[in-house]
């Protein structure tokens, strides 16, 4: 007979797990209200809203986002604001765009948008930037500077010169494992428009800077590449506390280099694997990655998700909402000065599904 | 007695040898030219897999294999058969790629000696060509 | 007459004992701290069955859980004590003890603990506390000697732990495997479904989509994943208000409102589903994944009662989780629903297979 103990069930419904999965007002308890620097905001990523014809879209994408937006809408207290972190569509489409916005517009609350390489290739961003302003931009909110950047760019020949039509562009752009793709990039123009925005700031001003693309050099065949992230990470360097959010790998991924915290958002269309995975080629993966689950992939919502970030005194921690599977909190730890997942940090406490192969 | 059996059939038996190296009379008779066309023509299935795994199925809902599989990856075609909860049984993985078809690509399932099924099935396990067999594996 | 069903009962226990157990079901899991003995199992069919405690003395588990009526009671929602109705359909407790967690939404880990909320609900047992049902069984001779015999425990010492420990071994005797669809996929018995219903089969891991979460494997079949999901059942009767009625819940919760009770008593909070129980927002109105064992006899169906028939569940999950095809869907909506674009003669056919689910067990069950 299989013997087990009630008390193993009880066991494993201990504290620990409760950050993990609580909304924002039994987090702000946990934590302790009084940081003048605290506050949080939601992260919404890569829908990648696909036109078929007509007003008929793919059904899986759509459900995503609104699975995300129907969720974020219930945090308690409400976030001060929402940031959306690119490929809002598939193929650039203003039938594409329109729809996720529509969908978007659910939101309780202002939205902040970073662009996307799915929003950009067709038009190079003209439709996107009529809707939604410039592609890069900054901000400040209770003493934090927000900094927003296009770092989908790539190399000028690529961009205007290889392919006979915006629509073939941005299918080539489109595919991932693309042999015929080109990297990713901030470019020389917005590094100089960075540092221009950064000589104004002081530098132990918190900094949070959204992207699409990772800022590191993680895996150039799927471009989960930023080709000149040094330069940027140096221009990032003088400054005490930074946080990069980034889009595009549709993956938990998470890293310290120096003083900057990297952390992935995960996508709400559809998950893809972590690089090594892939074992022609050789990868990097952000060190400190607490693998997400695989997939079961008849649970179209599984091995997706949104996150929400709380900034305590210019510091991150990302929950990870994940539908069908436990939450993560991705948190800074101070004595270890980097990020660290609450409940899988040790090994030990890992599941089968978070093994990828 | 034997050396005049020895001395009679020492050129018999050279002559029925070389007479086999002519006509192919050993096991599995084929040459250096025959394996480098079957490699073309796999090669080619393969490359036709490829085309089909990046949106050449032309299923109307668009979504393509390399969505959630780019280069093939976590697909694991080294651990079929499996158990494979989506199907309830032990399944091979021709089987799970129809269960892809039909599902997230919610387009009918194609016969298992279907050409497309065979590229497909040749390109996903190029892409995952030298990793070692472990079937069962979850 | 106690002897006798010790008997019955020791009979039936043999049939598990048996390293193959019931034809499709696993052995059952039995917790370490409570083992089988027939003694248990008669004392707590007894305690299972006493109407004793309740507020107006009329209410007992087999009130919701008739053993005629396959372990339910045939209501869309159960009525407790003064018919005081609640929010949710009664459970079967066949194959119950295989169960991962118990309830629709899962907030007790076992049966032990499950019995021990609905004496205590106002609208099923109606006690304010344990404290009559204690006085009840202490006052009683008979069960003085029960518990003594199988718990070694004297009147005054005995307590819920032993209460819920006998009722769990009673209950996990309320098995029924075997059914017509074991016999053919189990036991390679190509006669033991008719060709519609193996139709039905082909559909329930295939074109229906069924097996995902209604399990089966290759050598058993719970029909259950023991897993909780949104399939858009109820989610019409808070639809726009979740945000306040999760933040009402959550405070209400957290000055220390008991779960059991509120998911019971109060309508829109017992949509919240799964969510009452982690509070977690990627569970808002997920409920357990019930077995289909059985299932032709244990309607009506989901959560709330709201479907009635086999062919309206059919219906539901054809129309992708709503009762009419273009009904708002929720935005909560789990994963694995969506349109299934089944013919007419599709659904009739998993309908048949559904029925191929029902044990001949249930006879002997039924009747005991």
């Amino acid at each position: 007979m299989n013997g087990y103990s009630r008390r193993d069930f009880v066991k494993s419904g201990g504290a620990l797990l409760a950050l993990s999965s609580l909304p924002l007002s039994m987090v702000e308890l946990a934590f302790g209200k009084g940081d003048a620097q605290r506050f949080t905001f939601a992260y919404i990523s890569d829908s990648h809203i696909t036109q078929i014809k007509g007003r008929e879209f793919v059904r899986n994408w759509d459900r995503g986002l609104i699975r995300a937006v129907t969720e974020a809408n219930l945090l308690d207290p409400r976030p001060d604001f929402f940031f959306y972190g690119g490929d809002i569509a598939q193929l650039g489409k203003r039938a594409e765009i329109d729809h996720g916005l529509d969908i978007l517009s659910a939101l309780r609350g202002q939205t902040h948008y970073v662009i996307g390489e799915h929003d950009y290739y067709l038009d190079l961003g003209d439709y996107w930037r009529k809707q939604l302003g410039p592609d890069h931009y900054s901000f400040d909110h209770k003493g934090v500077h927000f900094v927003v950047l296009n770092s989908i760019l790539t190399y000028d020949h690529w961009t205007h010169d290889r392919w006979g039509s915006g629509e073939e562009r941005m299918q080539q752009m489109a595919r991932l494992d693309n042999p015929q793709g080109s990297p990713f990039m901030v470019g020389e123009a917005q590094r100089k428009w960075l540092q221009q925005d950064l000589s104004k700031v002081s530098r132990d001003t918190p900094l949070v800077v959204f992207s699409h693309s990772p800022l590191q050099k993680i895996y150039k065949g799927w471009n989960f590449w930023t080709d000149d992230a040094e330069q940027v990470q140096a221009l990032l360097e003088p400054f005490a506390k930074v946080t990069v959010l980034y889009g595009h790998v549709h993956q938990i991924q998470t890293n310290q280099i120096g003083n900057i915290s990297f952390h992935a958002a995960m996508a709400t269309a559809w998950p893809w694997p972590y690089p090594a995975t892939y074992r022609q080629q050789a990868s990097y993966l952000p060190k400190l990655t607490v693998n997400m689950n695989r997939a079961d992939p008849f649970f179209e919502r599984d091995a997706t998700g949104w996150q929400f970030i709380d900034l305590h005194s210019g510091l991150a921690n990302v929950h990870y909402t994940l539908p069908g599977n436990r939450n993560r909190v991705v948190a800074f730890d101070e004595k270890l000065g980097h990020p660290a997942d609450l409940r899988y940090r040790l090994a030990a406490n890992r599941e089968p599904s978070q093994t990828h192969y | 007695m034997n050396r005049t059996y020895r001395q009679r059939s020492v050129p018999r038996t050279l002559a029925l040898v070389l007479f086999a190296g002519c006509t192919q009379l050993q096991a599995d008779p084929f040459s250096q030219a025959d394996l480098m066309r079957w490699q073309q023509e796999y090669a080619s299935v393969v490359e036709r897999g490829e085309k089909l795994f990046h949106g050449g199925l032309g299923n109307p809902n668009t979504v393509s294999c390399d969505q959630c599989h780019p280069n093939a990856a976590n697909t694991h075609p080294e651990t079929y058969p499996k158990f494979q909860q989506q199907l309830g049984r032990v399944a091979a993985l021709w089987e799970m790629i129809n269960w892809c078809i039909q599902n997230p690509l919610e387009s009918p399932p194609l016969a298992a000696d279907d050409s497309r099924l065979i590229a497909l099935q040749a390109y996903i396990t190029q892409e995952r060509k030298g990793v070692k067999l472990d079937p069962g594996k979850h | 007459m106690i002897k006798r069903l010790s008997l019955s009962c020791l009979l039936l226990g043999a049939s598990f004992t048996t390293s193959a157990g019931l034809l499709g079901l696993p052995p059952v899991p039995v917790p370490v701290d409570n083992p089988q003995t027939p003694e248990k199992i008669a004392l707590g069919k007894r305690l299972f069955n006493d109407a004793r405690f309740s507020a107006d003395g009329k209410v007992s588990c087999a009130t919701c859980h008739q053993q005629a009526k396959a372990f339910t009671d045939g209501l869309p929602v159960s009525k407790g004590f003064n018919d005081l109705t609640g929010t949710r359909n009664a459970p079967t407790v066949i194959n119950a003890a295989y169960m991962r967690s118990l309830f629709w939404d899962g907030r007790e880990p076992d049966l032990e603990g499950q019995s021990m909320q609905p004496p205590v609900n106002p609208v099923e047992g109606g006690l304010p506390d344990h404290g009559p049902q204690l006085r009840v069984i202490r006052g009683d001779p008979e069960y003085v000697r029960a518990f003594k015999r199988v718990f070694g425990v004297e009147a005054g010492q005995i307590a819920m732990e032993h209460v819920a420990k006998a009722i769990a071994s009673f209950e996990r005797t309320i098995l029924a495997g075997d059914s017509p669809f074991d016999r053919y996929f189990y036991g390679a018995d190509q006669t033991a479904m008719t060709a519609e219903q193996v139709q039905g089969l082909k559909l329930f891991v295939g074109k229906g989509r069924c097996v995902s979460c209604h399990r089966i494997e290759q050598t058993q079949a719970l029909f259950t994943d023991n897993r909780f999901h949104n399939i858009g059942i109820g989610f019409k009767k808070i639809r726009g208000k979740e945000q306040e009625i999760a933040a009402a819940y959550l405070q209400s919760k957290h000055r220390g409102a008991n779960v059991d009770v509120t998911v019971l008593t109060k309508q829109d909070m017992s949509e919240l589903g799964r969510f009452a129980v982690t509070e977690n927002v990627t569970q808002v109105g997920a409920f357990k994944t019930p077995t289909l064992r059985n299932i032709a006899e244990t309607g009506p169906y989901m959560h709330d009662g709201s479907l009635e028939t086999l062919e309206d569940v059919i219906d539901f999950y054809n129309n992708g989780g709503r009762v009419k095809e273009n009904d708002p869907l929720s935005g909560f909506l789990s994963g694995g629903i969506r349109p299934l674009d089944l013919s007419d003669r599709e659904k009739q056919q998993l309908v048949a297979f559904l029925k191929a689910l029902t044990s001949h067990q249930l006879e002997q069950l039924t009747q005991r």
